[in-house]
């Protein structure tokens, strides 16, 4: 089996470790090596049909800054050059276009690739138009790693709830906002905390799209289309994010025993991402990064799961779950 | 309508049963029986019934109970509530949440309202103010939801309610 990852930051280098951790896994559960045939980061590529070692490849960008020695301007031109069977797409997201992610998934489909993405980006922008590009194509188009990292989420209600009237799923869907408004809860203010989850390398430098709620937003768009089958984008979330939240309104929440949690929330009606009053003790009232989602079904009832939300192998974990139904898939067809 | 009523039957057998058969008479439907054998008053015992009846025959149901000489020493309705907590960030004072709250009574069928404030910050454009509302319905609840968010998004605060 040849992949081939474009992005190669973080979750790139997390997924070559992870694949390096499994390789005896998958050799006895398929009978086959995965092998990555290509890697590829903002500037530079590296492909060689007959494979790389997953581990050479980290330290080659870990020593040098880049994966590769060749250079490209274009993505979907690297990609049409080689050869492989899946996509691992995991460069940075863009949600305002897409960005080179949504092209490289699109590429990849239309040439009856199977694609496994983590970016939320073409995800929250294009979902139904990708999922009948991967229909028409006979291939998977797989992301459970775009919601929640290591959580799962999206394969729990597709599969393992498949019987059930999932009525509404709500939860904590970005761990930064998580971590300041938890932070905040002791008394901090909302500016000190984020300085603070920036030194922690829990925020970006620019953390608009967490703290303003648009990666939550994402990741409700994502859960809307796969797990309740509805054709929404980005736009249609109705956003609240948690720069508004002062410490007053954080004291007044504890004088209720409360706490106060950015809180993203899916149904047959509703698509909207805003800060919520949750009772100390209740499962949506978790502190720190993680991610934490309530699933509330006719028959089984509300089922929680929580997790952590991101992270290098975390979410490499996820694209590997995702791998692994690919390949599960691929040998039923036979 | 649900009611609730606490009897005091003649300590004799059969009086539990007579004191329940007049509200299949009225078409009524028993939810909950309480025999409480430890209140006894003047060799009477107390009986306290939960059900469900039309509001036209409960005043013949309690001339039945009179007449077989139960004595009916409270009665009442009982109704389920709902609650939701919201919390308003913004430019706010107790004469804007008045206002609010005589508009939403408009909209939804509003059983209470309890509102408190936090008053530490100086700065006027973020107050906090928290309103804990009953209403007798879930629909008048997602009525008053709407009608909450849209407001505040029209001036500019910021709407926090409940799970």
């Amino acid at each position: 089996m040849r992949v081939f990852i474009c992005g190669f930051g973080t979750v790139g280098q997390g997924f070559c470790e992870v694949l390096a951790a499994r390789r005896q896994f998958l050799i006895d559960r398929y009978g086959e090596p995965v092998t990555v045939v290509g890697a590829m980061d903002s500037k530079t590529y590296a492909y060689n049909p007959n494979g790389f070692d997953p581990l050479e490849l980290v330290s080659v960008k870990q020593g040098t800054g880049r994966v590769g020695t060749e250079t490209y301007q274009d993505s979907v031109e690297v990609l049409s050059g080689a050869e492989f069977d899946i996509l691992v797409e995991v460069s940075p997201t863009d949600v305002k276009t897409g960005g080179a992610g949504l092209r490289n998934i699109e590429y990849a489909l239309g040439n009856g690739k199977d694609v496994i993405t983590v970016n939320k980006g073409p995800l929250a922008l294009k979902f139904r138009h990708l999922i009948d590009l991967a229909e028409s194509n006979g291939c998977c188009l797989r992301f459970e790693g775009s919601v929640g990292g290591a959580m799962p989420i999206i394969n729990l209600c597709r599969d393992n709830l498949a019987g059930e009237r999932i009525e509404s799923i709500r939860g904590i869907f970005n761990g930064t906002c998580n971590f300041i408004l938890s932070k905040m809860d002791t008394g901090q203010p909302f500016e000190q905390v984020l300085k603070e989850a920036q030194q922690m390398g829990y925020a970006e430098t620019d953390p608009t799209n967490d703290i303003e709620g648009y990666d939550s937003a994402c990741k409700v768009v994502i859960l809307a289309n796969a797990v309740f089958g509805r054709d929404v984008t980005f736009n249609d979330v109705r956003i609240t994010g948690i720069t508004s939240i002062t410490e007053d309104a954080i004291s007044l929440a504890a004088s209720h025993n409360m706490v106060i949690r950015l809180i993203g929330e899916v149904s047959e009606s509703k698509l909207e991402v805003g800060p919520r009053l949750v009772p100390r003790g209740h499962p949506l009232g978790i502190s720190g990064t993680l991610n934490t989602a309530q699933i509330l079904s006719d028959l089984a009832g509300p089922v929680t799961v929580t997790g952590r939300g991101a992270g290098r192998i975390e979410t490499a974990s996820a694209i590997l779950s995702d791998l692994i139904s690919i390949m599960d898939e691929r040998a039923r067809r036979r | 309508m649900i009611v609730n009523a606490e009897l005091y039957v003649k300590d004799l057998p059969g009086q539990l049963v007579g004191s329940l058969e007049p509200i299949s008479v009225v078409d009524g439907n028993i939810l909950g029986v309480v025999h409480n054998r430890e209140r006894i008053v003047n060799h009477r015992i107390c009986i306290n019934i939960t059900f469900e009846a039309e509001d036209d025959q409960l005043e013949r149901l309690k001339a039945i109970w009179k007449s077989k000489d139960i004595i009916i020493s409270k009665i009442g309705t009982a109704y389920e509530t709902f609650t939701m907590d919201y919390m308003l960030i913004g430019d706010i004072d107790a004469r804007y949440i008045e206002r609010l709250i005589n508009k939403a009574s408009t909209i939804a069928d509003l059983d209470g309202v309890e509102v408190s404030y936090s008053s530490k910050t100086g700065d006027y454009s973020k107050r906090t103010g928290m309103l804990s509302v009953k209403t007798k319905s879930q629909e008048d609840l997602d009525k008053l939801d709407g009608f909450l968010d849209d407001e505040c998004r029209r001036s500019g605060i910021t709407y926090v309610r409940g799970v």
